[in-house]
């Protein structure tokens, strides 16, 4: 991870890095029609999870706050999607009667709650979906972040905070279907037309190409040098006058926002969604992914959340010992490569790199716009 | 806000924590014994977290890991208590002094190997051990196989203590042996960690070495080991807790993972300063816990307390009962 010292020549298109990333992109979109079925839903899958890794990645590796609670956010949207689903069962599917979701029929509940009704019309749910996730942890981090706590016990309390909502989740059975969750759910269909399997791939590719994209726009502007000044030094970036609570709630809440839709985004595809994924071993898996693949690099979460899956699918076809492995990767990772694997691709090919102009004379004067960047003039290497 | 309609829906397994409640329309004199009864129970509970939190109080309340394989050195206690008792047919007691030395050694090595590299890093070392708790459970599932495992409790700890019976002679308020056995173990194991760190030197050291680390390197004290031997010590105690738990729950790899948040919920309430927070943390989080699930549900009652520690760790990360110093 280096400190990007902002120039004027940053607004200049970094046109390697468009050109990496449009190739990238490319091999995801041919990739549907060169694999089979089960490997395009599970590689469906992996981009979601990619994209919960980079939310994760926002808020822990440019932020500093470590959060089990992003399974949380996740499971929240995907709730959201849940109900709109199962609202709009097909009739012929609808096998138990009644206009009320087979779960709560079974638990007892003779009319649909107020506050699941309204998740019956698309717009609602659209808007359930982030607003949910992003409402939680607006008043969760307003609630955190402005005391005196601070990082150690901001994990504990998200851990917390998942252990809670659980328990939650799993004792209001007649609303949330309990430990089974909501399953048998509708396919997602737009105008009475059902999208099919590619379908979906790509509108999962465009998110998660979405947010790779606002997570590197975001860190690689003034907000994002703030959000990693923040990381490196607290007091300093209070110092100068910036409101380090409110900057740490907007990047909190805006990666519960991202990653509650990719919760939404998973629904459809898994087609069910349970407390499984409230638990804290979800949002320690969320977190693994980071950690693994690098943290404060977008590439290293994306890909190690890709590549890890890829090989747990493959690996569990022979042994049933598979998070062994993810444990001890993770030992040997936290030892001995602290910033993740992505400090092992060498500095040339780093995305960092790719997206950086080309170094400036040392004679210009730079006009440098954020004040942050005075105390440390030169560009500092940080980590190996 | 929840009434008695939605307890009527839970899962069979909260019904059976329901019966005290289920009893209190029968008779208005009921409702007092099943109180006191939920009450008692409460110090059941009280018992289970005060043991399984004190390996934790050692560990992050006095050396300042960020200890989340603690759940798994439970386990590994629960193991070795099984292993011992299906191999050598032990009584459960005898075991835990095996179960203490080997959970202690274990920790003793992942000191060496793990967390020495890693002091003065919190969050690195919240993910080793994150890492090292899969790895553990992994490994005991490699041994022993994912299976369920049952441990006997000894036949005279079984059975219970009436306190108040009915005309009928039928017990209104009891509590049994076993949790009884496991408070006063609890108990016991407090009273000898505070002799160690208040009345023994090597507990001088280890409070030396908390305060100022150099200082006490300066002054002769083998910091390195005295980490060794305190973070040893804790694990042997979670394994003490584990060894002692098993005859009440199942024996299975992810056990750990259940007295996990607990405990750590238990150490921050109380706070990390004196020894005997734990014993107030304890104290509270389980009673407030029982006595909260008679009026409500069991469900409700750990969300609830949950929050409560949520907004205790806001206002006061330190724990409830640490003296503010000026630092």
């Amino acid at each position: 991870m280096s400190n990007v010292v902002m120039g004027y020549k940053q607004s200049t298109f970094p046109k390697k890095l468009a050109i990496v990333s449009g190739i990238i992109l490319l091999a995801f979109v041919i990739l549907p029609f060169m694999v089979g079925s089960f490997q395009l839903s599970l590689m469906s899958k992996l981009l979601l999870f990619g994209a919960l890794a980079v939310s994760l990645d926002l808020v822990w590796g440019f932020t500093g706050i470590l959060s089990f609670a992003h399974g949380v956010f996740f499971t929240l949207g995907g709730y959201a999607v849940a109900y709109y689903l199962k609202l709009n069962l097909s009739a012929e599917n609808n096998n138990y009667g009644g206009d009320i979701p087979d779960f709560m029929v079974w638990n007892g509940l003779e009319v649909l709650p107020w506050f699941i009704a309204p998740l019956k019309y698309f717009p609602v749910a659209f808007l359930a979906m982030i607003g949910v996730p992003a409402l939680f942890a607006y008043i969760t981090g307003s609630f955190i972040f402005r005391s005196k706590v601070s990082g150690v016990y901001i994990t504990i309390i998200t851990l917390a905070l998942s252990s809670a909502l659980t328990t939650f989740f799993i004792s209001q059975q007649a609303y949330t279907g309990g430990t089974n969750g909501i399953t048998d759910v509708s396919k997602l269909s737009v105008f009475g037309m059902v999208i099919p399997p590619v379908g979906l791939y790509f509108l999962i590719l465009a998110y998660t190409a979405f947010v790779v994209a606002l997570a590197w726009w975001l860190t690689q502007s003034n907000f994002g040098l703030i959000l990693r000044s923040i990381n490196e030094n607290e007091n300093r970036i209070s110092f100068l006058g910036y409101d380090v609570a409110q900057y740490k709630i907007f990047v909190w809440t805006l990666s519960a926002a991202l990653a509650g839709v990719a919760g939404g985004l998973f629904v459809p595809l898994n087609r069910f969604i349970s407390p499984v994924y409230l638990a804290v071993a979800f949002g320690t898996q969320v977190v693994i992914w980071v950690a693994i693949g690098g943290r404060g690099t977008i590439v290293g979460p994306l890909a190690a959340a890709m590549i890890l899956g890829q090989v747990q699918n493959s690996a569990e076809r022979v042994t049933q010992d598979w998070n062994l492995i993810v444990g001890i990767l993770l030992l040997v990772v936290v030892l001995f490569i602290p910033n993740g694997l992505m400090s092992l691709v060498p500095k040339k090919f780093s995305l960092s790199n790719l997206s950086k102009p080309k170094p400036m004379p040392e004679t210009v004067v730079k006009p440098v716009a954020p004040s942050v960047s005075e105390p440390q003039p030169e560009p500092v290497q940080r980590g190996s | 806000m929840l009434d008695l309609a939605l307890s009527s829906m839970l899962s069979p397994v909260y019904l059976l924590a329901q019966e005290p409640a289920a009893e209190e329309v029968v008779k208005e004199a009921f409702k007092f014994s099943s109180l006191a009864n939920q009450v008692l129970n409460g110090f059941g509970i009280v018992g289970i977290l005060l043991l399984t939190a004190l390996g934790l109080a050692i560990t992050f309340g006095v050396m300042r890991i960020i200890n989340l394989a603690h759940g798994e050195f439970i386990m590994l206690g629960a193991y070795i208590t099984f292993w011992m008792q299906d191999t050598f047919n032990m009584d459960l007691l005898m075991t835990i002094p095996f179960a203490f030395v080997g959970t202690a050694i274990v920790g003793a090595i992942v000191e060496l190997t793990i967390i020495r590299r890693l002091y003065g890093r919190p969050l690195e070392t919240l993910l080793a051990t994150w890492g090292l708790s899969i790895v553990l459970q992994g490994v005991i599932k490699l041994i022993f196989t994912a299976q369920l495992k049952y441990v006997k409790a000894p036949s005279y700890l079984s059975g219970g203590i009436d306190l108040l019976k009915d005309e009928a002679g039928s017990p209104l308020v009891s509590i049994s042996y076993y949790r009884t056995f496991i408070i006063v173990v609890a108990l016991a194991l407090l009273a000898i960690t505070m002799f160690l760190f208040y009345g023994t030197s090597w507990g001088r050291q280890i409070r030396a070495v908390t305060q100022n680390r150099s200082m006490a390197q300066c002054l002769g004290v083998n910091t390195k080991l005295v980490d060794m031997g305190t973070f040893a010590y804790g694990c042997g105690l979670a394994g003490i807790a584990g060894a002692v738990i098993s005859a009440l729950k199942t024996v299975a790899p992810p056990m750990g993972q259940d007295y996990l948040v607990d405990s750590w919920m238990v150490v921050v309430t109380g706070g990390v300063d004196k020894l005997i927070g734990i014993l107030a943390g304890a104290f509270l989080i389980g009673e407030s816990n029982a006595v909260l699930a008679f009026f409500l549900n069991d469900p409700t009652a750990r969300v609830l307390v949950l929050g409560a520690v949520i907004v205790l760790i806001r206002y006061r990360p330190e724990g409830l009962f640490t003296v503010q110093k000026r630092t």
